[in-house]
């Protein structure tokens, strides 16, 4: 395997020179460009990194591993081998990135890495003729995006591919949503429920300029009110942090997950029990995910990027057998 | 009997029929049927009714969201109405009743989780079940739907109101902080010209309008500052300026600092203006929680729940201790005690209370409140609900909150042992119940932001789980101790004496109506001081002739006693002396509080700041050696007294050896030991010969004596010697009860 997900300390340090939003004030809710609103729960860690910038802000015409013009030419982007659509940027540090389906656009002031007729283009597209298009990849930061940080951790299966249909529970302001339309490309869909107003008027903004995500701004717990949006998918992922999440996947699952179909559901351990330890509050939720028809498949911790947090995966088996 | 099935389409409803209702019957699919081709075996779609524009579209499922039947759809479902027998199956129950209640429909409906199955197979397969719809519609339709029914949301939410409170509580905690640094920075710039006046003028409004009036403190003299100020405050800064020993500013460094004046007045006009615009806002919204909270604490807790109707659905209990989360959660985790309040402490009605008093007024308010809320949030006064529609007034929506606060309040009284008001006080002589707002003038002024640390990063007061007497004793007794160790509270102790006298009068009027506790911890007292007062016995080391010598000493403790008697009243009253923000921290704490005014990161800032920090050390150190002093003082007093006592005790040894010498012979003759022969002496039991011998008489002469005389006395009558026996009954039992305390309390200490 080319990536030692931790062996890796380079990944820590990076930080310093990306733009990073995580300051860690709720205060984002007043301001009209304030960031991320809403998960002050999430800020604080990794607060202060590099210089705090609003999202969207302008960056001038040339974004991503700056340095002067020779920083893309040092960067060499090859796809991550598990799963496709997942990209590596090999620079100076290594990097999770995906390809940037609105080239020219960052969705929450996260970098760009920009290069011209990468070999694996021409790979995909079976050498075609196109000379030197560029090719615009976001750098996917795992210390704002739990997806991200559990593919660090070494996820086996994550069950998104491109081409695939997802359902995002938990959507937020859209920036791992953003993430994971990415990877699905222009022929999957990502129905992105959020429930929160704050959060879902910044969601509605991101999808905008990104035709595959269908934005829902409703509650997770009734997924019949969004029955008339969503058509049967192939994955469920999950990050409510609500004590009753595994019950909330349980319902969409029966819903509009196809038989055979991945889950993957982010636990915060806080979120469900604050007294119990979190090994044992992760063992209950996956016991519980059990009780609905998910055969779970692994489990990992988001150690060095979140506290008492996991991702568990499993597979929806519908038959009670 | 057929089976119908209305499926909700981004592009238009569909009416499906399946060839048998059994396909409900089956847990499951078999795997043919699972196919496109299985599944329009089995189904055949009976009616579709497509959607003209995208507008419909939003309009047609906002409503079926909500659970409502459209004329569309009911048009729809026209074309079955001829069949008398069947099923049709519907995803939403909610819309399912709605759809049973049409007259026309006389299909029965089901809609539970039996179609489920079914459901997901239609969804599966839907453009194969609908002819001449493609995949790619149904996502485009989709993507427009939901951008435009998510916008619908957002733009339409029914509970916008709150949120106007929200951004109105936020905006006034930020304007009370802005203002008071604007304020500071005021005093401090105008203070290089004019010094003097910060100290005659405390109100940061005053001094930011007498700027702007007077100018140079040279034309303080012709100013008029009678709408500004009182006539003697007036006076004082007019005659201030006349010897001001501030430095000469130009003119262009007054137009800046009257800048900034009028900055502060501005704001300071703005911030009353806002917080009228909340008390008038949440009076309409939010009628009855005012009353019971009062303004400022209803809108910190809305905007902690984030909307009224959350708070409305959250229990008492979290109400009680929102806003102190992290306490909470800390305490749950550590198993320790839970925090006793949250936001809710700063209601008046807790304000009011003291020391345990706090904790129940706080759990009974938040129930209180609780039911005011959901009145405020769920009540519909509208004609079509149960209310009298726009004849119902103001008071009639908030009757609720004002009669519990009324409640409360009396409660309060009783429990405090205050006297209770007789009913008839809550009414105005006009007849209209008058409105508790009048006792939260206080609150709004006195708010502390720092206090918010409900954010949780002060102790968490907690509520003590056990009332066994002994752990209440330990804890008082540690409180004691720490509370002696710290030399603050030293200077402290004359006024705490001035409360206990002023606190004890009322315990003893509500004696009988107090509960266990208040007793408990009177007793307490008692006890404490028994222990002082059993030092103090210990303490002069002379016989019992010396006890008079001991008297002064006995006194002296005595005072020692009743201040460390203070010291744990106020401990018992306070349990959370941390949490009022009225107490006045330790100079220590202080120091580490204290932030310079002066902020900036220029060097001059620095400069200044630096100058600041010196002389505030310096009076700082001042203030401490003048308590040092004190103190030397008071050693010294001691110390003196101690020798006084040791002249007294020596000049009694001196006493005793010229009475050894002067009884010397007389016991000798007596057959007795000298300290006998005195005892004997001193209880009349030495007879003195006609010879000047002494003789002793033996006790059983004595009791001789004694029993001839009690045979006198029954003649007399029995009345006066029972007495006399159970006086001396008494007597006994108090020693005893002494002795018992002192036990227990050893027990305490080991």
């Amino acid at each position: 395997m080319a990536y030692t997900p931790r062996g890796r300390g380079g990944d820590r340090g990076r930080g310093g020179d990306r733009g990073g939003f995580r300051g860690g004030s709720r205060g984002g809710q007043g301001g009209a460009r304030g960031g991320r609103g809403g998960f002050g729960d999430r800020g604080g860690r990794g607060g202060g990194r590099g210089a705090p910038r609003g999202r969207g802000a302008p960056r001038g015409g040339r974004g991503g591993v700056r340095g002067g013009a020779k920083g893309g030419a040092k960067t060499i982007i090859e796809p991550y081998t598990r799963f496709p659509g997942v990209f590596l940027a090999r620079g100076k540090e290594d990097m999770l990135v995906t390809k940037n389906l609105t080239p020219g656009e960052s969705v929450y002031g996260e970098k760009r890495i920009s290069v011209e007729s990468s070999s694996i283009d021409k790979s995909i597209t079976n050498g075609d003729a196109t000379p030197a298009t560029k090719t615009e990849y976001r750098v996917w930061n795992p210390f704002r995006s739990k997806l991200a940080a559990g593919i660090l951790g070494g996820l086996d299966e994550i069950f998104i591919k491109p081409g695939a249909k997802v359902l995002y529970l938990g959507a937020a302001s859209g920036t791992s949503v953003s993430h994971v339309a990415d990877i699905v490309g222009p022929t999957g869909t990502v129905f992105a429920v959020e429930f929160s107003h704050r959060s879902g008027r910044d969601l509605i903004n991101m999808a905008t300029h990104r035709t595959n995500v269908i934005p829902i701004v409703e509650d997770a717990r009734h997924p019949l009110k969004y029955r008339m949006l969503v058509s049967m998918v192939d994955t469920i992922f999950a990050d409510v942090a609500q004590p009753d999440q595994a019950r909330i996947v349980g319902i969409n699952a029966h819903m509009y997950l196809k038989v055979g179909g991945g889950v993957v559901v982010s636990i915060k351990a806080n979120c469900i029990d604050s007294t119990a330890p979190a090994e044992q509050v992760f063992a209950r939720e996956v016991q519980k995910m059990k009780e609905e028809r998910i055969k779970p498949f692994e489990q990992v911790t988001l150690e060095p990027f979140e506290r008492d947090h996991c991702i568990v995966t499993g597979k929806y088996v519908r038959s009670m057998t | 009997m057929g089976l119908f099935i209305l499926q909700e389409t981004p592009v238009g409803y569909a009416l499906l029929k399946a060839k048998s209702s059994k396909i409900l019957k089956q847990d499951g699919f078999s795997p043919e049927d699972e196919t496109a081709e299985g599944i329009c075996n089995l189904l055949k779609l009976k009616d579709f009714q497509k959607f003209d524009s995208a507008a419909t579209a939003l309009e047609q499922t906002a409503a079926l969201v909500e659970g409502k039947v459209t004329p569309r759809l009911t048009g729809l479902l026209d074309s079955i109405k001829d069949e008398k027998k069947g099923l049709l199956a519907v995803a939403d129950p909610k819309l399912a009743s709605a759809i049973n209640k049409l007259p026309q429909l006389s299909l029965k409906l089901i809609s539970d989780n039996t179609t489920s199955d079914l459901y997901r197979a239609i969804r599966n397969h839907l453009p194969s079940l609908i002819p001449g719809l493609l995949p790619q519609d149904i996502s485009t339709m989709s993507l427009g739907l939901s951008h435009s029914l998510s916008r619908h949301k957002l733009k339409f939410s029914p509970d916008k109101v709150d949120t106007m409170i929200i951004q109105a509580i936020a905006l006034l905690d930020d304007l009370d902080k802005e203002l008071n640094t604007y304020a500071m920075r005021v005093k401090e710039w105008y203070g290089w010209h004019f010094p003097e006046m910060g100290r005659i003028l405390n109100d940061n409004l005053a001094y930011a309008r007498v700027i702007l009036a007077m100018g140079m403190r040279t034309s303080a003299a012709n100013a008029d500052l009678a709408e500004i100020l009182p006539e003697e405050i007036e006076t004082a800064v007019k005659a201030a300026a006349e010897i001001s020993m501030g430095t000469e500013i130009t003119t262009e460094d007054l137009d800046n600092i009257q800048a900034l004046a009028e900055q502060v007045v501005s704001f300071s006009e703005y911030r009353s203006q806002l917080s009228g615009y909340l008390s008038a806002r949440m009076a309409a919204i939010a009628p009855n929680l005012t009353a019971l909270v009062g303004d400022l604490v209803g809108a910190r807790l809305i905007a902690h729940a984030g909307s009224l109707m959350n708070l409305a659905k959250s229990p008492a209990s979290t109400i009680q201790i929102l806003g102190a989360e992290k306490a909470l959660f800390r305490a749950l985790k550590t198993k320790h005690d839970t925090p006793k309040y949250g936001l809710i402490y700063h209601a008046s009605l807790i304000g009011q209370a003291t020391g345990k008093n706090k904790g129940k007024i706080a759990r009974m308010l938040a129930t209180k409140a609780t039911l005011g809320l959901r009145v405020d949030a769920l009540a519909d006064w509208s004609q079509e609900g149960e209310g009298k529609g726009d004849m119902i007034t103001e008071e009639e929506k908030s009757a609720l909150g004002v009669d519990n606060r009324l409640k409360l309040e009396r409660r309060l009284a009783s429990l405090e042992g205050k006297p209770l008001k007789s009913k008839g006080v809550a009414i105005a002589p006009n007849g209209v119940s008058f409105t508790p707002g009048k006792l939260e003038v206080k609150e709004a002024r006195k708010y502390n932001p720092d206090a918010d640390g409900l954010a949780g990063d002060e102790p968490a007061a907690a509520v003590p789980v056990s009332k066994r007497p002994s752990e209440d004793k330990i804890n008082g007794v540690k409180l004691i101790e720490e509370v002696s160790e710290e030399p603050a509270s030293k200077k402290s102790k004359k006024d705490k004496k001035a409360k206990v006298q002023a606190i004890k009068p009322i315990e003893e009027v509500v004696q009988d109506a107090m509960d266990e506790d208040m007793e408990s911890s009177g007793e307490e007292e008692q006890e404490s001081s028994d222990e002082e007062m059993e030092d103090n016995e210990e303490e002069p080391e002379s016989s019992s002739p010396a006890r008079a010598g001991a008297t002064e000493s006995k006194t002296n403790g005595a005072t020692k006693a009743s201040a460390k008697e203070a010291d744990e009243i106020s401990e018992t009253i306070s349990t959370v002396s941390v949490d009022t923000p009225d107490s006045p921290p330790s100079p220590a704490q202080q120091e580490i509080n204290w932030q310079s005014s002066i902020s900036g990161n220029t060097k001059v800032a620095k400069k200044a700041r630096k100058e600041e920090r010196h002389a505030r050390r310096l009076a700082l150190s001042e203030e401490k050696s003048r308590v040092k002093e004190k103190k030397r003082e008071k050693l010294a007093r001691r110390l003196d007294r101690k020798e006084r006592r040791q002249k007294k005790a020596e000049q009694i040894e001196r006493r005793e050896e010229r009475d050894d010498e002067k009884f010397g012979g007389l016991a000798e003759q007596a057959g007795l030991t000298i300290s006998r022969y005195k005892r004997k002496l001193e209880r009349g039991e030495i007879m003195f010969g006609p010879d000047g011998k002494p003789v002793a008489i033996s006790k059983k002469e004595i009791k001789k004596a004694r029993k001839a005389a009690e045979k006198a006395a029954t003649s007399n009558g029995d009345a006066g010697s029972s007495k006399k026996r159970k006086r001396d009954d008494e007597a006994l039992e108090a020693v005893g009860k002494s002795e018992k305390k002192k036990k227990k309390h050893h027990k305490v200490k080991d």
